[in-house]
């Protein structure tokens, strides 16, 4: 009876149009356009060029003229430097061989000729050198050594704070949370397949309801076998929708193929029992509560970053609770953790998350529809 | 004297301030074809909600294969089948995967399954449509579909509410001799419907229902002979002077005249040899007249004059 009923389940899942559109098709044409959207982004990303700037040394031996030496140096460098005179470095200027002058006197001033993320970033670290010298300067000017050493010491820590690193050594890439939000999404929207396990159980809510409640099948099994067919559907939208975006778009997700794969199978069952509870509760049409039901995912998605990425940093620092509770933003950071720490307790709280959220959702969805009479129909 | 299969006892259901059922009591016996008729609002639907253990009601009992029903009377629901008002199938599976499913649902056996099925669609004459999903079918294809749904795991009692509705006349006869055959097959059933023609063509016994109440109960010719109607005669005449009207009026048997200004209609109470009266009241004022009728009381004059003629809403 329970295979005989999740056989049909499963097919019944699989051959729904909002399936198909909403958890296999729409993820694949999403995610293509995100990595046709970043993928540009990357090709004409300049912060991980070097700059081409002319330097000129109006005064030499000062510790100005050793931080732009360092700065162009290594193969990292921030600057390709061509040193020059003024003249020259006017002509490179003009020439677009160069993005800017920088002239190291008592000070540094940059001359550059147009507008742009090259040029603003020269602008940043002149004015940045500019300021340095100048703290540093007023330190030794009050002759106070453990002064001066403080600001060294706050300089430098100003300097760690801007480095990115990750520990897991795999993908900082900002525009890989898109993805991880991606993957969420369509783990949500698999409350569709939960509400129509909800909704077609329930006598009060469909005439397939009424159907089965008639029969002598116990409505837990039938119940019971819905739910593990919508969660093993899901689970093959999950695995489809990272496989495609993995190894067809080639987004780095880390290491980790298993846990991967593993997480976003839990989500696409998070998603399915908060459709499930959705469904249990209150008596609107079926079309009522998937649009709801629709509307939610996409808010929490929002919130989650999917539209809008700074969303999330902005709600971290202002409502850090959100984030915490938001669902889609728990599974999208799953993810995140995994591919950034290279130990799994964080991966592993959030997947912790994802369980508690499953089985409330199940216990209250199961509460709402154990009902086996009704007041009407 | 045959067993009862169904026996509701003083059914009292309430929405609120409206009594849906009130105090509804119902005996039927094996083998037969039971008609529940009524306006809508009567409270059909409910009933047959309250039998299947659907919904909850306020008062009374309800005994299914002498037995009483609750939504945990696993034994006895297996050997119901439903056909609810509404179509209820699955659009995502074909014809015969929704039959197999249902079916599934009350025979385990995978093999007695497909037998079934194979009946069933054949008994529905679906053979043609197997792999067809439900989108695809037409209203009466639908309702076929419907039918082999509720009655694929050849169920004892069967429980039909209005399945001929919105069906062309050639499914619904094929739908109406389906019902008979099933009860030739031994099953007893229980046809809600407000077609009288339907359930004067099928059933063996009927009920009558209006506000939640049981008012008339009986075979076709029971309930015929419970109303004054024994005969209607119609006859076409152009004009028709109020003394000639009024002395057809007094003749014997007839307790009531309408006249639209085409057709004059007399319903006679018993007696015999009315219409010959009628006609020579006529002939004697000289008057002309056309085409002349008479008819036998139907079910929809037993309903009509039971329930009245004020217009209900549709709300059940």
């Amino acid at each position: 009876m329970f295979l005989h009923n999740f056989k049909y389940e499963l097919k019944m899942v699989l051959r729904q149009r909002e399936f198909i559109m909403w958890l296999m098709l729409f993820p694949i044409a999403l995610g293509t356009l995100f990595k046709v959207a970043f993928g540009s982004i990357y090709s004409n990303n300049d912060m991980f060029k070097s700059i081409p700037v002319a330097v000129v040394n109006a005064q030499e031996g000062t510790v100005l003229n050793e931080i732009f030496r360092s700065l162009g140096e290594g193969e990292d460098a921030a600057l390709a430097i061509t040193y020059a005179d003024e003249e020259w470095a006017k002509e490179l200027l003009f020439d677009g061989k160069v993005s800017g002058i920088i002239v190291v006197d008592n000070d540094v001033s940059l001359q550059v000729a147009g507008k742009g993320i090259k040029q603003s970033i020269l602008e940043e670290i002149v004015s940045r050198c500019n300021m340095y010298q100048e703290v540093i300067g007023q330190a030794m000017i009050t002759g106070d050594e453990t002064e001066l050493r403080k600001v060294i010491a706050e300089l430098g820590k100003e300097v760690n704070a801007c480095r990115d690193v990750s520990p897991a050594a795999d993908n900082p890439d900002v525009y890989v949370q898109y993805f991880y939000n991606l993957i969420a999404m369509v783990a949500i929207c698999g409350s569709l397949t939960g509400l129509h396990v909800a909704t077609s159980s329930q006598a009060n809510q469909s005439e397939l309801g009424a159907r089965k409640n008639c029969s002598p099948t116990p409505k837990f099994k039938h119940l019971s076998a819905a739910f593990l067919g919508s969660c093993v559907a899901q689970g093959v939208s999950m695995i489809l929708c990272v496989t495609f975006l993995k190894f067809v778009l080639q987004i780095n997700f880390g290491g980790n193929l298993f846990l991967l794969y593993a997480a976003a199978v839990l989500s696409g069952c998070l998603g399915v029992a908060l459709g499930f509870f959705g469904g249990s509760i209150g008596r609107l049409k079926y079309e009522i509560k998937s649009a709801i039901l629709l509307s939610c995912s996409m808010v929490m998605c929002f919130l989650s970053g999917l539209m809008v990425g700074n969303i999330k940093g902005f709600l971290a620092e202002r409502m850090p609770w959100v984030n915490r509770i938001n669902p889609v933003a728990i599974i999208s950071d799953s993810f995140y953790c995994l591919n950034m720490y290279s130990d799994y307790r964080r991966f592993f709280t959030k997947v912790l998350g994802m369980v508690i959220y499953i089985t409330a959702f199940i216990v209250f969805g199961a509460l709402f529809s154990r009902r086996k009479k009704y007041a009407s129909l | 004297m045959k067993p009862t299969v169904v026996k509701i006892d003083n059914l009292v259901k309430r929405y609120g301030e409206l009594v849906a059922l009130d105090h509804f009591s119902l005996e039927i016996k094996e083998g037969e074809i039971f008609g529940l008729l009524g306006p809508n609002g009567s409270g059909k639907t409910t009933t047959i909600n309250c039998l299947l253990s659907l919904l909850s009601y306020d008062k009374g009992d309800i005994e299914v294969f002498g037995k009483e029903m609750t939504p945990v009377s696993y034994d006895t629901k297996s050997q119901i089948g439903v056909i609810m008002q509404n179509v209820a199938v699955i659009d995502e599976l074909t014809v015969r995967e929704n039959i197999d499913y249902f079916c599934g649902l009350y025979v385990l056996d995978k093999a007695k399954r497909k037998e079934c099925v194979d009946e069933a669609i054949k008994f529905v004459g679906l053979e043609e449509f197997e792999n067809f999903r439900p989108k695809k079918l037409s209203g009466g294809l639908l309702r076929r579909l419907n039918i082999a749904c509720g009655i694929a795991h050849k169920p004892k009692l069967i429980i039909l509410d209005e399945p001929t509705v919105a069906v062309d006349p050639q499914s619904r006869n094929r739908i109406l001799e389906g019902i008979q055959e099933l009860n030739r097959n031994g099953a007893t059933v229980i046809y809600t419907s407000h077609y009288m023609e339907e359930v004067e063509q099928i059933c063996t016994r009927i009920a009558i229902m209006d506000k939640g109440r049981k008012v008339a109960e009986g075979t076709k010719d029971e309930l015929k002979s419970m109303i004054r109607n024994t005969e209607s005669i119609t006859i076409e005449i152009l004009e028709l002077p109020e003394d000639v009207r009024a002395k057809i009026a007094s003749q014997p048997h007839v307790y009531e005249t309408e006249y639209d200004g085409n057709k004059l209609t007399v319903r006679c109470s018993g007696g015999r040899h009315n219409l010959i009266r009628i006609l020579g009241v006529l002939q004697e004022a000289e008057l002309g007249f056309g085409r002349v009728y008479s008819e036998l009381p139907t079910l929809n004059d037993v309903f009509l004059e039971i329930t009245g003629k004020a217009l209900r809403d549709s709300k059940e």
